[in-house]
């Protein structure tokens, strides 16, 4: 057991928060998505999603381009080197614990 | 918004994303039906025809560039079908399809590098030995021209197979299974080579073209429905 709470408190935490791990997995999964899709795909309301992402940019894993679409705003956001570096390691974490429960849960 | 995220739910629907609406089976469809046309075209007398037609016009405007240039205008067929479709996609998106739903750039290599290469290696090694079978003198010259489109549908049906368990998308294993069943029968049946590239690569563009049509019309539905429940 102490070894699963030492792996859980290597979690990253800025990744660790649902929210952010939202966005975090829609743009691994992608070069880049626009905030309408982040909204739909997260369910998290304007503000917050701005908020979050926020604090994604400054910490350096997303990369935020304003732009315009005919006459529209356009918001398009993509997870920079080091973000997908971040969400790799701590997926791959994140599913060795989860399969160390799971195994440790069986037996 | 709850605190359980299912973070492989949530990256298997962005990369189902550019799938799901169909267009990429229509533009696979449409790519298939061109580029067995082509190649059968190509065998015919009329086909014939045209090519020497079009060798003596790079002869006389370009001299001894020719040769290039003919290889050229192929490149700018194929680059300039790809671009028209991607850019008709992006049209139907922007108006109709992602309007409301949002944009997404799909990753450039959404198949895993092992299948790519697993698929690169069926066809080579189905070149491989339809060649070993010529030498050994087992069977003909036709035979190897039909191995290198049985073994271009082998090689393209696995991807579509490795793509559809990543992204857990069913009727690409479906599509990559039939793909490859085509591909063995049309190997087995005494065709020559312009009549397996239009039997082979028309029913590739009929089963995509069913998929994607069957995709589109689905994605058009809920489109529809969300708009109406406003």
């Amino acid at each position: 057991m102490a070894d699963e709470f030492k792996q859980i408190t290597n979690f990253d935490r800025l990744i660790h928060e649902p929210s952010r791990l939202a966005i975090m997995a829609v743009l691994s999964a992608c070069e880049s998505a626009d905030f309408t899709y982040l909204l739909n795909a997260t369910g998290l309301s304007k503000g917050n999603l701005s908020s979050h992402l926020s604090k994604l940019r400054d910490a350096g894993y997303v990369n935020i381009t304003k732009g315009f679409k005919g006459n529209y705003p356009h918001t398009t956001c993509a997870l920079t080197r080091g973000g997908r570096r971040a969400f790799d390691a701590y997926r791959k974490q994140y599913l060795a614990l989860a399969r160390r429960l799971q195994k440790e849960a069986h037996n | 918004m709850t605190t359980h995220i299912d973070v492989e739910d949530l990256i298997r629907k962005t990369q189902q994303y550019e799938f799901v609406d169909g267009l990429r089976d229509l533009q696979m469809a449409a790519i298939m039906a061109l580029l067995g046309a082509f190649a059968w075209f190509s065998l015919t007398v009329a086909g014939m025809h045209w090519y020497v037609r079009l060798i003596l016009y790079l002869k006389d405007t370009f001299g001894s560039w020719a040769r290039w240039i003919n290889g050229l205008v192929y490149l700018l067929i194929l680059f300039t079908v790809l671009g028209g479709s991607l850019w008709i996609m992006s049209i139907l998106r922007r108006k109709w399809l992602w309007q409301e739903s949002g944009w997404v750039k799909s990753l450039r290599w959404q198949v895993p590098r092992r299948v790519t290469v697993l698929s690169a290696v069926i066809m080579l090694g189905g070149i491989a030995l339809g060649l070993i079978l010529l030498s050994a003198g087992k069977v003909d010259e036709s035979f190897v021209l039909r191995m290198l489109w049985a073994a271009t549908g082998l090689g393209f049906g696995y991807t579509l197979i490795g793509m559809g368990r990543e992204i857990g998308l069913v009727r690409y294993i479906w599509l990559g299974v039939f793909g490859g069943l085509a591909s063995t029968t049309v190997l087995l049946l005494p065709l020559t080579f312009g009549q397996t590239a239009i039997l082979l690569n028309g029913a590739w563009a009929l089963a995509l073209g069913i998929t994607g049509s069957i995709a589109l019309r689905r994605a058009l539905t809920t489109i529809r429905q969300v708009n109406h429940g406003r």
